[in-house]
């Protein structure tokens, strides 16, 4: 870590600057407007809110930045492993946290599997027509939803139990909180560490890294990059329907939630920056926060709740005004 | 042919200015006449469908087969100028938008919010609105935007002057103003995200449509909106304009209008993609920076084109409203749903090609229709040929073998060894290529005959639709890259090259024999 | 002493990619009418070099003059308006257009009808009239209506040429004009450089391996190696220059240099 800001590049070290500034902006809107308690509990719900659109943007991210595809179907990753998830869930006898455990592998295995022959059958007799890449992912996307929808019916998913180990409450700015929340926070630290350690750390992070900056250069180093390119194509699905079984006992599973994620992970690696995995973190959390504050905001002044929608649009066309290439993107 | 022979017959005419009167009709003509057919069977296309189905067309109260094909071939002519609009972007220009849908709905909702709840002042207020709007995002962008100034301050005064200080705003009033909004909209977000990559061009049109969707499917707004429900605007809808069967209106004249607006449409893409401009933009779309490397401003031909086709899109969701049934504004008409159809329409039609979005859409939409209350079971025999089962295993297999075209190669250069392009290489390829479809399909046929003794279900051509559409897509989009119309051409294309390349090479040769 | 008149200069310029620096202050001065030969081995920077002069990239530092004024800040197409366009030592080129249209369209971006999107092009046929002369000087009149792609590559050499031609410049700035061409179709198409500099007087600068052609045709040579200019002067001088002939033109072009010379006698 103190390396780390040794290093930074002067764009970068300002982005920092940047990000603290707003996050104190929003802490002190809050804080001013909500008091102590409300102001917690919303910067809580945007950290929640963060993590799980950490789950879906780093998956968007990691593939952008190596295969240099923007993954439309992202979002339907989340529907499939949400629905596939939930009716597991439904089908399997025993306990809540052994039919929990069962829908999250089940899920993540499905959409991981889906992912894979996604990557290999379709993405990848494209890389010469990107045009067609980008159309192929966001038509399969439309496609997905349209096979979840006619499998599993257009009513949404009542929220199931979370596990019994985290159905108990805590205390939290005087408000009772389920502990899976919590876990959900914890869960998307872990994600967020694990994948930092997996390109920090690990040797198929190094080539993966090392194929961001240049594919060929790795291809010619004798590694087989396609089967590095299906790896993170199947990382980056499974991450998408971890979000989606995650978010089942807190919202249940809708149709609308694939796109909503979607949409809201576009806007985390644009405000981050296309390819950069520390942006895409930090994104994620600034536009969780974003959304939390102005939901309440809008909440307790103009009865408004959609305003909260606009607010994290409007956050990233100021980005991009500012700074083209996202917080922590590559300058070209 | 004709071509050369009528040509090579006018160069004999001795008077030039009579000549060069002759060659000019000529080539109007012979540019023309497919199209003017088209037109003119547009045109006739609700009496042709009475004499078929032996209902009536009156000129005011059309009946029957022919009343309900009329507002199903009206539809279809406005969905075809959306999928004529996302062409010009995605397949002339290269631009590619996931939120063409935003100028789709906007024409609707802005015209009838417009009507139901004018108020002078506030409309005033909100424009003054959007011009601030524009004039930050002008100042603050690192952009020498001096233009988007200019355009964006005319394009509201001129909105200001459109509104009426008092009372009522008609519908052509408001219809204009909704225009000149979406004007405005394209040209900001435009000349904002077209300089970047064409990536954060297409994520940042998803985010926005998406935006507006969502706002007006909120109950926040359902004053104005409808929100889920949708905006009812059957009693803001000036007579001449009711097209409802029962109406005594001028349904017959309303259909004919929406032909001439689609002719219209047709032939201004035709021009504009022949002009100057046009031609820009087909270097743009090979080879952007070569374009600028000779001298263009290649973002403002793409900020250009996408006005352009932002224009269409809001005048043709209009249209497509105003023959709605239920005369209800939907919030899907803001959806996904909205980029994807003109997206696959263009796709399958073909993909830069003038008449290839038309033929898809009609063609898709007309199909649906007319097969939609059709149900069938997997042994129907679609036109007394194939039966349905039969078409799917072939259809898969084909695909399989589309799909997996690059690892069936490496495993047949494995097989009979990665020679050379040589034509006894060629001839194996093809060989080996056959051999893997046959087999593939016979087995599929094998399992498909047995599954088929099982299930004698009886399925729904409407429920399988949709899904049937998307397999279609990601065919086109494996396999036939430049759909129907774009591999039509080519072929032609290559059949002419071929022959010029001979002309050529003979020429040389005589010459070569001349010489010594 | 009178000061000189420069139609191009570069001042002190720099292009760093990363920790590369492919172009190291390099002070570059053209006058007009010359044919200007910039060599130098593979990596030395010339590309690069040209990109700045045309505004293709943006320079770390220094500054670009044409005609006393600083274009530094002038983008790319604006360039093209003042008279500096350029051809590319890696076919860069319209494929899907016919060679015709590649050309014209050059010849439009010079008009001011090219916004003119309510007309047929054909209106503006002095476009084509100048399409056509450009083709017609490189030697493609025969291949008008093929499209670039399937061109041979010694006429996608030629196409470059013509939209250069099109584009009536002052200031040509050839990379490489002859790159991957078969050794028999380049005298001719130097002899076409060459006729079009004595008929128009424009300015040329040129990047060019063949050492023959360099040093018979030539006005100046600079001479670059690792971004920076080793030497600069006419042919004769930098012929003589012991430190180019030891450092680079012994070492490198030694044997080359004597090969190409002996196929083209
Ligand atoms: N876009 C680029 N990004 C990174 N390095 C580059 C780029 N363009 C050129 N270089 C590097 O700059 C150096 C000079 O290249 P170039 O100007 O093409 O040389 P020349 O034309 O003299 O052969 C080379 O080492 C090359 O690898
Ligand atoms: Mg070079």
């Amino acid at each position: 870590m103190h390396s780390y800001f040794a290093h930074l590049s002067p764009q970068h070290r300002r982005s920092w600057l940047l990000v603290v500034a707003y996050v104190a902006v929003l802490l002190t809107i809050s804080l001013a407007d909500f008091g102590a308690n409300t102001a917690g509990q919303t910067m809580f719900r945007g950290v929640l809110l963060g993590m799980l659109i950490f789950l879906v943007a780093s998956g968007l991210s990691l593939i952008f930045g190596l295969l240099d595809v923007l993954n439309f179907a992202q979002g339907a990753f989340l529907l499939i492993g949400a629905y596939v998830g939930y009716d597991v869930y439904l089908r399997v006898d025993g306990s809540a946290d052994v039919r929990f455990l069962a829908a999250i592998i089940s899920g993540v295995v499905f959409v991981a599997l889906i992912g894979a022959i996604m990557e290999m059958g379709l993405i990848r007799p494209l890389y010469a027509r990107p045009v067609f890449q980008l159309v192929l992912t966001f038509g399969l996307g439309a496609i997905f939803l349209d096979l979840v929808e006619r499998y599993y019916g257009a009513d949404p998913k009542q929220p199931l139990a979370p596990p019994s180990l985290l159905n108990s409450n805590f205390s939290l700015f005087g408000q009772s909180l389920s502990y899976y929340r919590l876990f959900i926070i914890v869960l998307g630290i872990v994600m967020m560490i694990g994948v930092f350690l997996l390109l920090n750390r690990t040797r198929i992070g190094i080539i993966i890294r090392a194929g961001v900056q240049d594919p060929e250069m790795v291809q010619a180093l004798g590694i087989n990059v396609w089967r590095v390119f299906t790896l993170v194509f199947v990382l980056g699905a499974g991450l998408a329907a971890l979000g989606g079984i995650a978010l089942i006992p807190y919202q249940g599973a809708t149709l609308g939630m694939g796109n909503q994620f979607l949409i809201l992970a576009i806007v985390v690696i644009v405000i981050g920056g296309m390819g950069s995995f520390e942006g895409t973190a930090i994104a994620s959390i600034i536009v969780g926060l974003t959304r939390a504050v102005a939901e309440q905001l809008s909440l307790a002044h103009f009865n408004a709740p959609v305003l909260a929608e606009t607010s994290v649009l409007l956050l990233m066309i100021a980005v991009l005004l500012v700074q083209p290439n996202g917080l922590f993107g590559r300058g070209e | 042919m004709v071509e050369r022979f009528v040509f090579a017959r006018i160069q004999r005419i001795p008077d030039s200015t009579l000549r060069g009167l002759a060659e000019r009709l000529a080539r109007l003509v012979l540019e023309n006449w497919f199209f003017a057919l088209v037109f003119v069977l547009l045109w006739r296309f609700p009496y042709i469908v009475a004499d078929l189905s032996g209902s009536q067309v009156k000129p005011s109260r059309p009946t029957g087969d022919s009343a309900f094909w009329q507002s199903e071939m009206a539809r279809a002519l406005t969905l075809a100028c959306l999928a004529m609009s996302y062409n010009l972007l995605f397949g002339f220009s290269g631009i590619v938008s996931f939120g063409h849908a935003l100028f789709f709905g906007a024409g609707g909702y802005v015209t009838f919010i417009l009507m139901g709840h004018y108020d002078a002042g506030l409309q005033h207020k909100a424009l003054v609105l959007v011009l601030l709007v524009a004039l930050g995002l002008a100042l603050f962008s690192r952009l020498r935007a001096r233009a988007l100034v200019v355009v964006t301050l005319s394009g509201v005064l001129l909105a200001l002057l459109l509104l009426p200080a008092e009372g009522a705003i008609s519908f052509w009033q408001a219809a204009a103003v909704a225009l000149l909004l979406s004007l405005i909209v394209s040209l900001t977000s435009g000349v904002v995200t077209l300089r970047v990559r064409g990536i954060y061009f297409a994520m940042f049109t998803l985010a926005l449509a998406e935006v507006f969707w969502v706002l007006a499917k909120s109950g926040t707004f359902r004053s104005y909106t409808g929100a889920e429900d949708g905006l009812a605007f059957r009693s803001l809808l000036p007579p001449a304009l009711n097209v409802t069967p029962t109406a005594d209106g001028s349904r017959l004249t309303m259909y004919h209008w929406t032909v001439v607006f689609f002719a219209i449409i047709f032939l201004a893409i035709r021009r504009y993609m022949s002009s100057p401009v046009g031609r820009v933009m087909l270097a743009i779309r090979d080879n952007e920076e070569r374009a600028q490397t000779i001298g263009y401003h290649t973002l403002f031909y793409k900020v250009l084109t996408m006005v352009f086709a932002g224009a269409i899109a809001t005048l043709s969701g209009l249209l497509f409203m105003i023959w709605a049934t239920d005369k209800i504004v939907h919030p899907d008409t803001l959806s996904l749903a909205y980029t994807v159809d003109p997206l696959l329409n263009t796709l399958i039609g073909g993909v830069g090609t003038l008449t290839g979005p038309v033929i898809a859409t009609l063609g898709l939409h007309l199909g649906e229709t007319y097969l939609r209350n059709e149900t069938f079971t997997l042994g129907t025999r679609v036109f007394g040929l194939l039966a349905v089962w039969q078409i799917i295993a072939l259809a898969i297999a084909g695909a399989l073998v589309g799909v997996f075209r690059h690892s069936l190669t490496r495993l047949g250069e494995r097989l009979i060894g990665a020679g050379p392009r040589t034509p006894r290489y060629e001839r194996l390829m093809l060989a080996y290529r056959g051999g893997v479809f046959v087999t593939l399909a016979a087995v599929l046929l094998l399992i498909g005959g047995q599954l088929r003794g099982e299930a004698e279900a009886v399925y729904n051509v409407a429920d399988l639709w949709d899904l049937f559409l998307g397999a279609l897509f990601v065919v086109v989009v494996m396999v036939l890259p430049h759909g129907i119309v774009g591999t039509w051409n080519r072929l032609w294309a290559t059949r002419r090259l071929r022959r010029l390349e001979r002309q050529m090479r003979q020429e040389r040769e005589a010459a070569g024999a001349s010489k010594p | 002493m009178v000061e000189e008149t420069f139609i191009l200069e570069g001042k002190g310029l720099r292009k760093e990619f990363g920790s590369l620096v492919a172009v190291a202050d390099v002070d570059i001065r053209v006058r007009a009418g010359e044919l200007h030969a910039i060599i130098g081995p593979n990596g030395a920077g010339k590309t690069t070099l040209f990109n700045l002069l045309s505004g293709n990239l943006r320079p770390t530092g220094g500054t670009v003059w044409f005609k006393g004024r600083d274009i530094t800040a002038e983008p790319l197409h604006r360039r093209v308006h003042l008279g500096i366009g350029r051809s590319f030592q890696i076919t860069n080129i319209f494929p899907s257009l016919t060679v015709l249209e590649n050309v014209r369209l050059a010849a439009q971006a010079l008009g001011g009808d090219s916004f003119k999107f309510w007309w047929h092009f054909r209106r503006f046929a002095q476009y084509t009239e100048t399409a056509l002369t450009a083709i017609a000087q490189v030697g493609l009149s025969d291949k008008l209506a093929v499209p670039a792609a399937v061109l041979p590559h010694g006429d996608q050499r030629k196409l470059e040429l013509a939209i250069l031609l099109a584009s009536d410049a002052e200031l040509l700035l050839l990379d490489e004009p002859t790159a991957g061409m078969a050794t028999e179709q380049v005298p001719p198409l130097m002899e076409t450089i060459r006729a079009i500099q004595r008929g128009t007087g424009k300015t040329i600068m040129l990047v060019e391996h063949n050492m023959n052609v360099v040093m018979t045709s030539s006005d100046r040579i600079t001479v670059m190696h690792l971004g920076a200019v080793l030497a600069e002067g006419t042919p004769a001088e930098i012929a003589r220059n012991e430190t180019v002939q030891q450092a680079y033109l012994g070492e490198l072009y030694g044997d080359f240099a004597g090969i190409i010379g002996g196929a083209s006698t």
